[in-house]
């Protein structure tokens, strides 16, 4: 009976383990993951869409207890929130191609980037805004395309429903709707805990606050308006204007000059609020990106650290920037290949589809750090 | 000329009136600027990339979403499943649906709406091919789409196709064309009900001043003077703008409704250029009896001339479209050179016309600072006459620079708000654009009653001595400002002796 009775115990004592460890979430696990391809690919196959939302949501790698909540309550909304990771990490890697961090993602790991984000450096700043840029981006696209359910209406004062709201003043902008529901998402996994004063999760936390907003206001402030006259005849004593998105590319750029002006911190006196940490450079604005830490050297593979390094990188001999073979090596020198390379040439170029290529092959040399 | 209300008036009734009217004249721009919504309101749909099946010569259509009826699209056109399954550039459909779902719900026009206007805007992809900027797009300009004057249904479902002929080279080499936004312009619906009802009853008060203005005249023993009857034609061209057919819209189809909003205004405003013309005219105070169109024949030609060419601009552009809402005339390069002749003609009508009209109002000032003079040698009755002629110029002369200014204000006002975004400003309340609408209609109508009212014929004060003698005044009065003249060139040259 003794016997009996233990080993129940134990498997109570098991099941209780894998309860908590299904809802304890790892604190790098990102959200990011919906981007990686096999992240949200679970949205495309329709019998478990049958299914109801709430054991995918739970299925989702990376998602913090609020997210899963988030994402019960907008299950139509996940889509596009993976669109929105993978058009960030697309561009930080575009972005950081000739870098010696190239933003490379890290199979099966659920931070996506591995630990060297868990170091809060200028590269983690980068990620975590462009992230966020990239949700307010897919998210804004998939309104304007009437694929959301929830994409909100005007703010009108007066009529209440939604059918009179529309008739007496249109419906607002969806940037806007894109931007709430990104802060709402990417946000709340940072405000899930509280941290005491002075310490270094807070500090942490205040920084991925800071870089997510700035990445959001990164395309609402950077959305071009544009308008249009159709007054009297069609003169300009009416006009009416509107945002156009910006394209992804533009946002990364300007997150980029960002990245390269970032602005180092650290805690005021009493420990609650960040603020920068040489007096001789500016105040940091919300659009600006903010970092703690110093980043770690990239040059030589670290597990501390989780740097790579840049062994077997492709550099270029001419160049005197970071891509160049003397920086991008770190001095150690490098190995010249011939390659062969095949590429599509003398295209008929019609507007989609169908481009009918030939192919032409050319040698190169290929020069990789050793 | 006879006195009219303005001169019997005593100053307080004129104060009270003044006050009344300006009055009603910031209600115009507080019910534009607290009650109404913003004038339109902008929509921007993206395109549903349908593929189409089977053969090209059938006629389909596609719809972006709903159950069943969905088409059968891609996100993208360059996915896999393009390549994959052999996909051509002619058998993709953009595929729009206005208006488009908002918070869970499918909305619908409402007549109250009353246009819709649309632009395209063309994702293309850079190609290095095409090196024209750097970046990942090309920074392509809008493009005109179609413009409907009347949202009679409920629904509007466009479907865009950009077929390939190799052969005749069409759409061969635009770059590769990831996606299509439309961007819809409607007007807002509690905006038309604000100003129709604005119009509603401004109507019924414009006309009744009207009808007492008339039986005024009608009761005077002479006929009615060229200033009263186009006074009275402006009082018929505010009415007739005032009229308020919007109410039609709601049961009829109208898409002439905006060619006909865009004629009344012209009408109107043409009829208000004459007015000033006709008089100022009539307030020289020369020798020169005038009282006949004939004697502006100049000056109103240059008002019809210029009206004429921004009629025939309008009906080339708003009038084809009820006929082809996708038609404007500034795609073709004749047609752009045709519309901006138009309307530079309309701007040289325009300037000529301002010329005429302040060189009018320069002789007018110039005869008053020359009656100035004379005026203490004048009998009483003749003192009188002069006094009223110089007053009730001068009170028009301030009102409409005042109407004037405030118009030029308001607009710069409106435009340089609509520019800017704000972004989630809560606490902005007044929409400047739509208090300039009606403001700036209400002013008119306001402006327009204060001169039925001041400028009707007086019954009061009659003038003791009869017609006859204020006339042979008048004709002695004539001769008064040559002799002062040239006293005054007599003097002057003794002088300079």
């Amino acid at each position: 009976m003794i016997k009996l009775k233990k080993c129940l115990d134990l498997q109570v004592v098991i099941i209780l383990i894998w309860v908590l460890q299904s809802f304890v979430v790892n604190a790098m696990d990102m959200w990011w993951n919906l981007g990686v391809v096999g992240g949200a690919e679970v949205w495309r196959n329709q019998k478990v869409y049958i299914l109801g939302a709430q054991p995918m949501c739970s299925q989702l790698k990376g998602l913090s207890l609020g997210q899963t909540k988030l994402c019960q309550m907008y299950h139509d909304h996940m889509p596009s929130i993976g669109r929105g990771a993978q058009l960030g990490i697309r561009e930080c890697q575009y972005q950081f191609r000739f870098r010696r961090w190239n933003c490379t993602i890290i199979q099966g790991d659920s931070s996506v980037f591995g630990p060297v984000i868990e170091i809060a450096s200028r590269e983690a700043s980068f990620t975590h805004a462009i992230s966020a840029a990239g949700v307010v981006h897919a998210i804004s696209r998939s309104c304007r395309e009437g694929e959301l359910a929830s994409c909100g209406c005007s703010r009108a004062l007066r009529p209440k429903d939604l059918d009179r709201d529309w008739i007496w003043g249109g419906c607002g902008d969806n940037i806007e709707y894109g931007y709430r529901f990104a802060r709402a998402f990417v946000d709340v996994r940072e405000r899930e805990k509280n941290h005491p004063r002075h310490s270094a999760e807070l500090s942490r936390m205040m920084m991925n606050l800071h870089n997510n907003e700035a990445g959001r206001r990164s395309v609402y402030n950077y959305a071009k308006v544009a308008c249009k006259c159709h007054g009297v005849s069609g003169s300009c004593s009416l006009k009416t204007c509107w945002q156009q998105l910006p394209t992804f590319r533009e946002i990364g750029d300007r997150l980029k000059e960002r990245y390269d002006g970032a602005v180092e911190s650290k805690f005021n006196k009493r420990g609650t609020k960040l603020v920068r940490k040489y007096k001789k450079y500016n105040k940091p604005t919300k659009e600006d990106l903010v970092y703690l830490d110093e980043s770690p050297d990239y040059c030589v593979v670290n597990p501390k650290t989780g740097s790579l390094g840049t062994v077997g990188r492709e550099c270029n001999k001419g160049s005197d920037g970071m891509d160049g073979c003397n920086l991008m090596c770190c001095g150690r020198g490098y190995n010249t290949f011939k390659r062969k390379l095949v590429e599509r040439c003398n295209c008929r170029f019609v507007w989609c589809c169908q481009v009918k290529c030939k192919t032409c092959e050319s040698i190169v040399d290929i020069h990789v750090c050793k | 000329m006879a006195g009219v209300v303005l001169e019997t008036l005593s100053w307080k009734k004129l104060i009270a009136l003044g006050i009344l009217l300006l009055l009603l004249l910031l209600s115009f721009f507080l019910i534009g600027g607290l009650v109404a919504p913003n004038p339109s309101n902008v929509m921007v749909v993206l395109g549903t990339k349908c593929l189409r099946k089977g053969s090209h010569m059938q006629e389909e259509w596609f719809i972006p979403f709903g159950g069943n009826e969905k088409c059968d699209s891609i996100n993208s056109v360059d996915e896999d499943r393009v390549y994959d399954e052999g996909i051509s550039a002619n058998q993709i459909v953009f595929s729009f649906w206005l208006p488009y779902m908002r918070d869970g719900k499918q909305l619908d026009f409402s007549r109250w709406q009353q246009m819709l206007l649309t632009v395209m805007q063309l994702d293309i992809q850079y190609d290095p091919k095409f090196p024209m900027v750097k970046g990942n797009q090309y920074n392509c300009s809008l493009l005109a789409f179609f413009e409907l004057g009347s949202l009679h249904y409920d629904y509007y479902l466009i479907n865009v196709r950009v077929p390939v002929e190799p052969y005749k080279g069409i759409n061969m080499e635009i770059g590769s064309l990831m996606d299509i936004w439309v961007i819809g312009i409607h007007q807002n619906g509690g905006f038309t009900k604000v100003w129709v009802s604005i119009k509603t009853a401004m109507f019924p008060i414009v006309l009744a001043v009207l009808i007492w203005f008339w039986r005024r005249i009608m009761m005077l023993t002479r006929p009615p003077n060229l200033l009263e009857r186009t006074l009275f034609s402006l009082g018929i061209a505010m009415s007739l703008l005032n009229l308020p057919l919007e109410w039609l819209t709601l049961a009829v189809d109208m898409p002439f409704m905006l060619m006909i909003n865009d004629i009344r205004q012209g009408i109107f405003y043409a009829m208000l250029l004459c007015f000033w013309i006709i008089f100022a005219g009539e307030h020289i105070m020369d020798q020169v009896e005038r009282n006949r169109l004939k004697h502006y024949w100049k000056h109103l030609a240059a008002v019809i001339f210029g009206c004429s060419c921004l009629f025939i601009f309008e009906l080339s552009e708003r009038g084809v479209r009820l006929t082809n809402p996708f038609f404007s005339i500034w795609i073709t390069d004749v047609g752009t050179k045709l519309a901006l002749s138009f309307i530079i003609l309309a701007g040289i009508a325009a300037c000529s016309y301002f010329l005429f009209l302040c060189y009018m109002i320069f002789q007018v000032f110039r005869n008053i600072s020359a009656k100035r003079t004379t005026l203490p040698s004048m009998s009483s009755a003749r003192r009188k006459f002069y006094l009223g002629v110089i007053y009730r110029f001068k009170f028009l002369m301030i009102s409409t620079l005042f109407c004037a200014a405030l118009t030029v204000c308001f607009f710069i006002i409106s435009q340089l708000n609509e520019g800017q975004w704000k972004f989630m400003d809560q606490d902005l309340n007044l929409e400047y654009t739509s208090a300039f609408f009606t403001g700036v209609f209400g002013m008119w109508n306001v402006y327009v009653i204060g001169l039925l009212c001041m400028y009707a014929p007086s019954h009061k004060n009659k003038p003791m001595e009869t017609d006859e003698t204020s006339n042979e005044e008048e004709v002695q009065l004539t001769h008064l400002p040559s002799e002062t003249s040239s006293v005054q060139a007599f003097a002057a040259k003794a002088a300079a002796d």
